[in-house]
Formats: C-alpha cells, sequence, structure tokens
C-alpha cells in the first residue's frame, strides 16, 4: 500500500527532527586523529629529510644554501594530508593539525619555510631511520631541489641545471 | 588444483601454442602464449570454459624484454581463479588480433591500448580514440617508457574536430551531458530519439586526465601510491588503496598480518555502507524524491564520522601500506562502531519498510534500464548491476582477499535485471555489510599491523588483485619493477566496464528514464571543451571555441 508507505516515510522524517549543523557558524569539532594541515616544528626538526623523500605529492623541498644552512619548504599547495611525512618523521617534528579551513586566496600563507643550522653534520641522511625497506631515503647526501620554482628535483645532484624546470602549477604567490 | 586442471585444459587444446605458465598458488594463473593463438585461447576460455571477462593490459616492455606485452584478465568465478593470458608482441609496429568481436567488454580496453601504448587491435571494428584528448598528436602514446612522465608533446592541435558518429535515420540528437544536473562528473552522451524514445547513444568520456597510472610507473614509489590511488575514486577510494596494495603483496608473495586484514576488511565495508547510503539517497535524488535523498544521506553521516575517527579523515582514510596498515582500531572506537552499526540498522530497516512498498519509486524504476544476463555476460558486468540480473557474482566470495574467508555473509541477487533491482540489491547488502563488520570487530585478533619489509621486492612479478567496490569489482594488475617502483599498473574501476552496457540499457526506453538508468550503474566518471549557445530570437547556432571561452572568462564576462 503506497499511502502506508508514504507515512512510514513521513515517520522517519519527523523522528529525525533537524539534524542539519549550524555550519560555518560554529563547526563540529573535529576528532583526535584528525589529519588537518601538518605544522612543521622548527626546534625540533635535524633536517634529515626523510619527509620530503617519502611525501607522496612531493609537497616538502630541500636545499642546502651551504655547510651549515639547509633550507626545508613545504609548499602546501597540493598536500594531500596523508601524514605520510609525520609518520616517518624520527624526530617527531610534524603534527597533523586540527586545521582544516585553510582556504587562501594567496597560497603563501600555508607555506612553511625552516632554515635550519646543520652544524658539522654531513647530511648523509642517515639520522632517518627508515621505517621500512620501501621508505628507504632515496635521495641521502646533498639535496638541491628548486626552491625558486617550487619543484622537486628527482635525483640527488650537486648543483640545478639552468634549463628552466616546466610550470606544472601557476598560483600566484 | 584447479588452476592446474585449467592450464592442462588449455595445453590439451592448443598445445605449443602456450609458451609458459607461472602458478603462483591455486587462485592465480598467468599463461604466456603465442600471440597468433592469443585471440582463439581468450575465446575458448571466455565462451568453452565460461570465465567472465575482467580486462585488457597493454605494456611496454621494451626496456626490459625488448618487447610490448598484451594481457587479457578473466575470472573464474566459480574456481577462485583470476587468470591472465599474455603474450609478447614485436617492438616495432605492435599489432595484436583484436578479442573484441568475441569478447565485446574488450572494445574500450583494446581502444585504450592502442591509445596509451600504441598496441594497435586488428580487426577491432570500432577504432575511434577512447582516452586521449582529441587535439594530442597521432602516433605518441603516453604510456611508452620512452615518454617522460611530464612531457608536453609538439603538435597538440586545440582546434582539432571531433568527428561524431552519424545518427540512425528518423532520429534527434539530444546531447546529455557533459555537465547535467544529474551527471556528478562530467561525461557526454548524444542519445539518438525517436520521438520520446531513445534508439541508441554514442559515449564521449574521458575529459579528465590525471596521469596517475604514468606518475606510478616513472615518479612515485611503492608507498607512495596508495595516497594516489585512493584519489582515483571520489566515493570507493579505499578500494583502491586496498586493491593496489594486495596486488603488489600478491606479487611478491607477502602477506599483511591478519588484525591489518581485518581493519582493511571494515574499512571497506565502512566504505560500502556509505556508498550504498549515498547512491540510494542519489537514485531517489534523481527520480525526484528528495525526502528519501535527505533522509538517506543524514542517517549516512555517523559513518563518516566513525571513519573519521578510526582514519582521521572522513572519506580519504590513507589506509594501506605495502604490507599492512596504518590505522588501529582502538577498543574505544570498536565500542563506538558497534553503537553507530546498531543505530544505521535500525534506521535502514525503517527506510528499506518504507521504499519497499512505496509505489512511486517502483513506477519510475521497474522495467527501467534493463541489463539482462546475456548483457552481463558479453560485457562483463559486474557489482549490483550483474547481481541484480541473477548473477551470483560477488568477489569478496569468489576471490577471497583481506579478511573475508573468515567471515559469514549472503551475496544478494535479484532478477528483476532493472533499476528496480538494483536498488532491492544495494538495499540489502547494506545489511551484509553492518554483518560482516560486526564479525570483524568480534574476531579481530591482537597482533601487529604492518609486516616488516627487509629486503628490495624483487623485480618483475606480476600480481593482480580483485575487490568488491561497492560498485562491482575493482580489478588492478601490476608487474613490479626497479628503483621501488612498479613497472606497470594498471587500475580497472568497476564503472570501466558497466558504463560500457549502458548505450544496451537505455535503448528503447523513454528518454526521461535515461537518468534513472544511467544512474543505477553508480557511474564514477571523470571536462570539456566548447559550449554551444542559440540565439532564441534569431535561432543561430553558434559554436564557441576553446580560445573564445577563455578570452570571455578573463574579461569577466559572458
Ligand atoms: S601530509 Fe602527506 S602530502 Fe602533505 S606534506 Fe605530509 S606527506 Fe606530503
Ligand atoms: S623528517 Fe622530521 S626531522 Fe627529518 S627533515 Fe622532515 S621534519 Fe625534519
Amino acid at each position: 500500500m503506497s499511502v502506508l508507505s508514504k507515512l512510514k516515510e513521513a515517520v522517519i522524517c519527523l523522528r529525525a527532527g533537524r539534524v542539519t549543523l549550524p555550519y560555518p557558524a560554529t563547526a563540529r569539532p573535529v576528532p583526535e586523529k584528525f589529519r588537518g594541515r601538518p605544522i612543521f616544528d622548527a626546534a625540533k626538526c635535524i633536517g634529515c629529510a626523510g619527509c620530503a623523500s617519502n611525501c607522496p605529492s612531493r609537497e616538502i623541498l630541500v636545499v642546502d644554501l651551504c655547510q651549515e644552512i639547509r633550507i626545508l619548504q613545504y609548499l602546501g599547495r597540493r598536500c594531500t594530508y596523508c601524514g605520510r611525512c609525520a609518520d616517518v618523521c624520527p624526530e617527531k617534528a610534524i603534527t597533523m593539525s586540527h586545521e582544516f579551513e585553510t582556504a587562501t586566496n594567496c597560497i603563501g600563507d600555508i607555506r612553511q619555510r625552516l632554515d635550519l643550522f646543520m652544524s658539522t653534520c654531513q647530511r648523509c641522511g642517515r639520522c632517518f631511520k627508515e621505517p621500512s625497506h620501501l621508505e628507504q631515503l632515496k635521495q641521502k647526501g646533498y639535496r638541491f631541489d628548486d626552491v625558486q620554482n617550487e619543484r622537486w628535483v628527482l635525483r640527488s645532484q650537486a648543483y640545478l641545471t639552468s634549463e628552466a624546470a616546466v610550470d606544472d602549477m601557476k598560483i600566484e604567490i | 588444483m584447479i588452476a592446474r586442471e585449467r592450464l592442462n585444459q588449455l595445453k590439451e587444446k592448443f598445445g605449443p601454442a602456450i609458451q609458459r605458465a607461472d602458478l603462483p598458488g591455486d587462485s592465480r594463473l598467468f599463461v604466456f602464449v603465442e600471440p597468433s593463438a592469443l585471440k582463439a585461447i581468450c575465446q575458448h576460455i571466455f565462451r568453452d570454459l565460461d570465465a567472465r571477462y575482467v580486462t585488457s593490459i597493454g605494456l611496454d616492455d621494451r626496456p626490459c624484454s625488448g618487447k610490448f606485452l598484451v594481457a587479457h584478465d578473466f575470472a573464474f568465478d566459480r574456481d577462485h581463479l583470476l587468470c591472465s593470458v599474455l603474450a609478447y608482441l614485436p617492438a616495432d609496429n605492435p599489432k595484436v588480433d583484436s578479442i573484441s568481436d568475441v569478447v565485446p567488454g574488450a572494445s574500450w580496453a583494446e581502444r585504450e591500448m592502442r591509445d596509451l601504448v600504441g598496441i594497435e587491435p586488428v580487426g577491432h571494428r570500432y577504432l575511434k580514440r577512447l582516452v586521449l584528448p582529441d587535439g594530442w598528436p597521432d602516433g605518441m602514446h603516453p604510456l611508452r617508457k620512452d615518454v617522460p612522465w611530464n612531457h608536453v608533446p609538439a603538435g597538440y592541435d586545440e582546434e582539432r574536430e571531433f568527428t561524431f558518429d552519424e545518427p540512425p535515420e528518423g532520429c534527434m540528437v539530444v546531447p546529455f551531458g557533459p555537465f547535467h544536473p544529474t551527471l556528478d562528473e562530467p561525461a557526454h552522451f548524444r542519445l539518438y530519439v525517436e520521438g520520446e524514445m531513445v534508439r541508441g547513444c554514442e559515449y564521449r568520456g574521458f575529459m579528465v586526465h590525471r596521469g596517475i597510472e604514468k606518475l606510478a610507473e616513472s615518479v612515485l614509489t611503492y608507498n607512495d601510491i596508495p595516497m594516489m590511488a585512493e584519489r582515483i575514486c571520489g566515493i570507493c577510494g579505499c578500494v583502491h588503496n586496498v586493491t593496489y596494495a594486495q596486488a603488489v603483496e600478491t606479487a611478491v608473495a607477502l602477506r599483511a598480518p591478519p588484525r591489518a586484514e581485518y581493519i582493511r576488511t571494515i574499512m571497506l565495508e565502512i566504505e560500502r555502507l556509505h556508498s550504498h547510503l549515498l547512491w540510494v539517497g542519489l537514485a531517489c535524488h534523481i527520480v525526484g524524491f528528495d525526502t528519501l535523498f535527505m533522509q538517506s544521506w543524514r542517517i549516512r553521516e555517523p559513518i563518516m564520522w566513525i571513519a573519521e575517527k578510526i582514519s582521521g579523515n572522513r572519506k580519504t582514510y590513507a589506509l594501506c601500506v605495502i604490507g599492512g596498515v596504518r590505522w588501529d582500531i582502538t577498543p574505544e572506537v570498536r565500542a563506538e562502531l558497534r553503537q553507530v552499526l546498531d543505530k544505521l540498522e535500525a534506521e535502514w530497516r525503517a527506510v528499506v519498510a518504507a521504499v519497499s512498498k512505496d509505489k512511486n519509486i517502483q513506477k519510475r524504476t521497474r522495467g527501467v534500464g534493463v541489463a539482462d544476463m546475456t548483457l552481463v555476460k558479453n560485457i562483463g558486468l559486474i557489482g549490483p548491476v550483474a547481481r541484480a540480473a541473477g548473477a551470483d557474482i560477488d568477489c569478496r566470495r569468489d576471490h577471497p582477499y583481506a579478511a573475508y574467508d573468515r567471515v559469514d555473509f549472503d551475496v544478494i541477487t535479484e532478477f528483476g535485471c532493472d533499476v528496480w533491482s538494483r536498488v532491492v540489491v544495494r538495499m540489502k547488502e547494506v545489511f551484509e555489510a553492518i554483518r560482516i563488520i560486526r564479525q570483524c570487530l568480534e574476531k579481530m585478533e591482537d597482533g601487529p599491523l604492518q609486516v616488516p619489509i627487509k629486503d628490495e621486492l624483487p623485480v618483475g612479478r606480476i600480481g593482480v588483485s580483485s575487490v568488491e567496490a561497492p560498485r562491482g569489482e575493482s580489478h588492478h594488475f601490476v608487474i613490479t619493477g626497479e628503483n621501488n617502483r612498479p613497472h606497470r599498473w594498471r587500475v580497472r574501476a568497476p564503472t570501466y566496464q558497466n558504463l560500457q552496457a549502458v548505450p544496451m540499457m537505455i535503448k528503447d526506453q523513454q528518454l526521461a528514464d535515461m537518468t534513472i538508468s544511467l544512474g543505477s550503474i553508480d557511474p564514477c566518471f571523470s571536462c570539456t571543451d566548447r559550449m554551444e549557445t542559440i540565439d532564441l530570437k534569431s535561432g543561430v547556432t553558434k559554436v564557441w571555441s576553446q580560445q573564445e571561452l577563455e578570452s570571455m572568462t578573463r574579461r569577466g564576462k559572458a
């Protein structure tokens, strides 16, 4: 009987009451484990580049300015908040925060740059303890990502070639 | 040993044409055959041995063997066996006999192979470009190994026109999509209509290219790919994540720890729950019954929240790495998940009780979008579409993976072959999913979440894995490679097969039923190049080119 089923459907609706959340006026609190924007702690980071080598989206760039200074730059353009960087970091320098409202007109708002003093470390990459064989740091040694053009350089090399990297993403900064 | 039995059957019939075979266990069979006998062997497997066609894979194997490789995958569902028939093709001018006239479902896969790898299916009757954009230069095949991942081909012709087929005589053309209120993603159907009746259609899809397979083969590494794989689909992402991990694991004979297998099962079923509830809502929305659309999405929301609690995200769980899972199910979450399931079950029971007697919904869906057993067999339809036609197939039972061999559940089948049967199948499957999760929570043993991987993964191993996604079987084919990444990774999502049946499903149906017929396969498409405007006063049709559109939007006015 169709009338009966219509009544049943009406009951379902009435029982449910109002469930719409008042978002964005107030946001529902996110659970403890929520993976939001990763936050990098320069005080803890030892510059091992483990996060950079294991980021599936290639969002973390590393460049050595000189023997002592290493720059670690998180771009935040296409980060998928997967949390792999936080997983592999041996110093727990990365926290997956609870921030999710990260939409912005200026991508530079999300970018994080760590200027790391490397002391006398020879940057062998060995301080990065890979969780499994598959996470082996493929880029041990000097790192020269193309920070200017925000591009990951796929092989570890001592200098950058002069040719411009293909710009896969033109975003106003 | 069913795999050996099947191999012997093939050997008996084809003798020397079978060059070599790999039997890694009783559930997988890889047969390397003479290219000239490939078609006959596939025909025998598909017709005489009654296997189900899964997909075809083309591969540029020149860096390893100096040749091209083509593989046709079949599934012997009753024998719990997945079988690949492979043939090496010469490096210059790779050609292979098309199997699409004996296995109609292979048509798209062969066209894709031709576009992306440049293997010519000889004898294919409809060799229109399928995957590559219209302006892409001829003879340039992106999945070949000598093409870099970031290659921008010279000679891209943005102005190149797509030629549509001629509509049959007496038919009008009604364009449907690429943007249509009931399509969530871009796809274009050119419907041929006679009055109100649809007589046929031409499909044009593949409008979004992300190059995930190419990236995986050239840039990403084994443990990066799962996070990318789950972005293949916006609803059943976890399925691809798990299928990929399993394909690699079977290739290198690695097994995830039992606890990880249970967690994979639970997350896959959580995904099925939210996907089916979403679909029932959408189907109601398409037929204009928004009340139930709202209610079914309301009932779905707690599932999303519990997924968020377990994995940190309501949709992209980022669950698997090779050899295990990343997230544990803690005792608190376990208790909460039980509560969520209890509530969901009670509420869903009420919905099912109401809907199953609702005449309005039935009138819109009974006898609509018919896909019968013949179509299921020919095109290789899967999932709820096949089960609604009485095909008793379900990868969870037929090709058990994760912890499905340790739980008890029913495969729901219906016999109406129409949209209504698909509604019923999905509604009932919700209860089965709840049952499975409950059993997993009960049986889950303590233990590690990942196996330690001590050595590099061996090179050149083949692995296939099928996972029953909410929409049907998702199938991944992996060949392991050097540099910590696969040599070839091919993904076949369920919609790939199911979509090929849409032209047959909507034939001789009312135009108004098109949307629900299409919606009933729960399609998952992935933008367009131009639009058409008609000046109503003068009736002049003008087709806007991409450049005109761009300059218009840049000026900020239309
Ligand atoms: S969260 Fe994932 S995508 Fe984002 S920076 Fe970390 S590893 Fe990369
Ligand atoms: S893995 Fe951790 S310690 Fe190493 S570079 Fe990244 S943030 Fe710093």
